[in-house]
């Protein structure tokens, strides 16, 4: 435990110390520094304190139900057609960069786009849509594991009772639900509460302002700092009342978990309805999540391919990408490991409020913009070293940090029954902590530590808030390749490089969760 | 065992970063801050680095941030400890803001051949290309369009548009002097009057003009050269920009040396190649601006079918700093009731 509290110190440290070293180059520098109290007169700031909390509770109420109900589908039909692949390109939507993201979804519901909404895509409505678009496959992927944690028992008793569809949700899965649905609806909250692009640009003006765009402002052309840091504490505090009222909400499920997923759903009676909606609410999810997937790869297509592929920078660039994906992700796994057996120990113990404490701490950092620590660290460590030289390891650091909130939905549940279920065992055994790992922890967790991996590495790949602080034109990224372009008129080279950028994710996206996670993985 | 390959590669990783560290040099460098379009491949970068190299004996290393505001505000981050020697990229908007910090040097340089419309007379900066704020349409798809700002303001059933975001992007905060240029204290009215012809205001150049691609609008605010860049990379000739009875607001991009910096006299050296014939024509085809320092009979053909502002509207540097907050919040208030 000792070491999770260290682990959990040192990510408090990783979000403080940027803080107040901003807060502190703010004191020499800005000139008419406003305070608190002006801030919360204002009427703008505090409609932008209000939009932000709104998009992003619409949003996340909004993708947690119909994911649920897409993840449930999915649990029920194991044989789908192309399961394995549709739940590969689940994993897309959050390697896209907002830009290209939006420019798919404009493919999509645009003017010209296959399902034309006109101009009222701009507004409340493009905003949900875009944001769906990242967090129902998101939540869909994060969702699935619960089902399998249902011991077998709960199904046969279930299929003996012939429970109803309404009667399994509500005495079975929802219980088993409980547990992870308020985490992973709080990762998804604090997503859209730091969303910029997207927000400004299909929100259609300065009336959709989130907080992040605001502090954006206050770091550029307003050189802020101060109003920068205050802003990004009202943020964590948003997020920190949030995750109160999550953990409030939570429930750990009262039986003892499976991990030996035999389970059967199948063996529970399925009624002609569910039989009918089940397939459709995944076609439904699927198109509405590929269809702009697809639409950036036909404006590939129709792009110049040859020009851009035959250009040696992009697999420089390529190789450079998937490096920093896979060292952050290594090193994010590396410390979630020791933070989630911390945690799930100090739970077995009866410490609640530490074990949750410590799992908050690897989430929060999500909530700080990049651009804020990244800045922080930037004044910070010039005062020592030549930064520039440290960019790749900085970058790689701030990204693996970024991917622990995802671990923690995905890998944290798992440790926990893991635990529970084998600590005897293991200590009975007298194994030292590798063999631990190797013959027991390892071969049970593989699955998700797979689904983590992969979560993690694509989201390094996708990253461009980082990258760009330190701007070595040495280390471009694929994502930064994609910007270049798209600020220099090319936007259908543009267009073939974000095609490439999804290409290349989806293929590190399976690849990772089947060597690391196994034969069945997708399950 | 497949983990067993996977902290393989962990360590492989480590050492590839571990090597990427040790860099080691003998000529001198100069360092440059610049934003990344302009250091991209298709950008002026490689060829300017190439160029000056040749003659100077020395490195020239750029490192390259999102864009000019990024350049002002990462300066001072640094503050004293700023790696910088020249900064370039910043521009009309920011140099006053910019020489308030007191980071730079008095560029100490004869002006050559400037064809900037207005003498240049400010003595610390040197400016390398310059450019004038236009909405650009698509001839197949707009007809008519309005002929100047009043007529795009005033006329309830005119084209809508697509603008940038004057919070986070350059050009937007263009259009906004442009207007207040034009409106004066009447800016707040006409904003008001354009809201309902504004189809999105975008965080940067480049989401509005990809939505512009896109047809989602038939005009978008970018520059007067934008069609160079069709008609020359794209041989397509239906790109136009609309003339405005006003005048149109200009954009000047500046470099600067760095007071502080070690390089004092490479850094000069740098500041007069700008001026230079080899550098001033790298910049039309691949930064799509005028150069500043260029007789126009060097320009490429396609610059010559560019619109040609009536007038150059330009405010003062010391009044945009003095104002720009004021002017912000008037536009949000506008846009956002």
């Amino acid at each position: 435990m000792k070491i999770g509290i260290i682990i959990s110190l040192f990510l408090l440290a990783f979000i403080a110390v940027p803080l107040i070293s901003l807060f502190g180059a703010s004191d020499l520098l800005s000139s008419q520094k406003s305070t608190i109290a002006e801030m919360w007169n204002s009427t703008y700031f505090r409609r932008v304190v209000f939009f932000s909390i709104w998009q992003a509770f619409l949003s996340t109420v909004l993708s947690i139900s119909v994911a649920i109900l897409v993840a449930r589908a999915f649990t029920r039909l194991p044989r789908f057609p192309f399961r394995h692949l549709i739940l590969s390109l689940f994993g897309l939507p959050l390697v896209v960069p907002a830009v290209v993201a939006v420019l798919g979804i404009v493919s999509v519901y645009g003017k010209q786009g296959w399902l034309p909404l006109g101009e009222n895509l701009y507004g409340l409505t493009g905003i949900l849509i875009a944001h769906c678009f990242f967090n129902i496959p998101l939540a869909v992927r994060l969702l699935i594991p619960t089902w399998d944690t249902v011991p077998e028992q709960h199904w046969r008793l279930a299929s003996q009772l012939q429970f109803s569809s309404w009667q399994q949700w509500k005495h079975i899965e929802w219980p088993a639900l409980r547990e992870n649905i308020p985490s992973i609806a709080l990762l998804i909250f604090m997503l859209c509460l730091t969303s910029f692009a997207v927000v400004l640009t299909l929100g259609g003006g300065p009336r959709s302002t989130t907080l992040e765009v605001a502090i954006y402002q206050s770091l550029r052309f307003d050189f802020e700092p101060t109003q920068a840091v205050i802003l990004a504490l009202l943020q964590l505090v948003i997020c920190l009342t949030v995750a109160l009222l999550a953990t409030r909400f939570s429930k750990l499920p009262d039986v003892e978990p499976n991990l030996n997923s035999h389970q059967n759903i199948n063996q529970v009676q399925q009624s002609l309805g569910d039989k009918i909606t089940q397939p459709l609410f995944i076609i439904f999810a699927t198109v509405f999540v590929v269809s702009p997937l697809l639409a950036m790869f036909i404006d590939a297509i129709n792009g110049p391919m040859l020009e851009v592929l035959t250009d040696g920078k992009i697999w420089k660039a390529t190789a450079f990408s998937l490096f920093i994906g896979l060292v952050a992700a290594s090193l994010s796994l590396f410390i979630a490991w020791f933070l989630l057996n911390a945690s799930a120990e100090a739970s077995i113990k009866n410490k609640p409020i530490l074990s949750q404490s410590m799992l908050l701490s690897g989430s929060i950092i999500f909530v700080v913009p990049p651009l804020v620590i990244g800045t922080g660290l930037f004044i910070l460590l010039s005062n020592y070293v030549n930064v520039f030289d440290w960019a790749i390891g900085i970058v790689i650091l701030i990204n693996g940090l970024m991917g622990l909130p995802f671990i923690i939905r995905t890998l944290g549940p798992a440790i926990r029954q893991h635990k529970m279920q084998y600590n005897k065992l293991s200590t009975s055994l007298g194994f030292n902590a590798w063999e631990r790992f190797k013959h027991i922890d390892f071969p049970l967790l593989r699955k998700p530590i797979g689904l983590s991996a992969a979560l993690v590495a694509t989201i390094a790949i996708g990253d461009l808030g980082v990258i760009a602080l330190f701007g070595s034109p040495e280390t471009t990224t694929l994502p930064l390749l994609l910007y270049q372009r798209l600020a220099s008129y090319q936007i259908p080279q543009a267009a073939v490089t974000a095609a490439f950028l999804l290409a290349i994710s989806l293929c590190l996206f399976w690849l990772l969760e089947k060597v690391i996670g196994g034969k069945h993985a997708e399950h | 065992m497949p983990y067993l390959k996977f902290s393989k590669i962990l360590v492989i990783s480590i050492f590839i970063l571990l090597a990427t560290f040790s860099n080691a040099e003998i000529k001198p460098t100069l360092n440059v801050y610049t934003y990344s379009s302009f250091t991209s491949d298709w950008g002026p970068g490689p060829k300017v680095k190439e160029a000056f190299e040749k003659e100077c004996e020395c490195i020239l290393n750029y490192v390259a941030l999102e864009d000019g505001v990024s350049l002002l505000s990462r300066l001072k981050l640094e503050g004293k400890n700023t790696k910088a020697d020249i900064v370039l990229g910043l521009d009309t908007n920011l140099i006053a803001n910019a020489e308030k910090t007191g980071f730079f040097a008095p560029h100490q340089q004869q002006l050559k051949n400037s064809s900037l419309p207005e003498p240049w007379t400010n003595e610390t900066f040197i400016p390398y290309d310059f450019g004038y704020f236009a909405f650009v349409y698509d001839k197949n798809i707009l007809k008519t369009p309005p002929n100047s700002l009043k007529a795009l303001v005033e006329d309830k059933n005119g084209p809508k548009i697509l603008i940038q975001d004057p919070r986070t992007s350059t050009p937007g905060l263009g259009l906004l002097l442009w207007v207040k240029k034009v409106y004066g204290d009447k800016a707040a009215e006409a904003w008001r009057k354009l809201s309902p012809r504004i189809v999105t205001v975008s965080k940067g150049w480049s989401e509005a003009y990809g939505l512009f691609l896109k047809n989602e609008a038939p005009m978008v605010l970018s520059y007067t050269t934008s069609p160079a860049y069709h008609v020359i990379a794209e041989e397509k000739l239906n790109y136009a920009a609309a003339e405005f009875d006003e005048g149109h607001y200009q954009q000047i991009e500046v470099a600067g040396l760095i007071k502080s910096s070690k390089q004092q006299v490479l850094g000069k050296k740098f500041l007069s190649f700008i001026q230079s014939e080899t550098f001033q024509t790298i910049i039309p085809t691949t930064n799509w601006m005028y150069p500043a320092s260029l007789s126009s009979d060097k320009l490429p053909e396609a610059f010559g079918d560019l619109v040609q502002p009536k007038q150059a509207l330009i405010f003062n540097d010391i009044e945009i700093e003095e104002n720009r907050k004021k002017w912000v919040r008037e536009w949000l208030d506008a846009l956002a009731n």
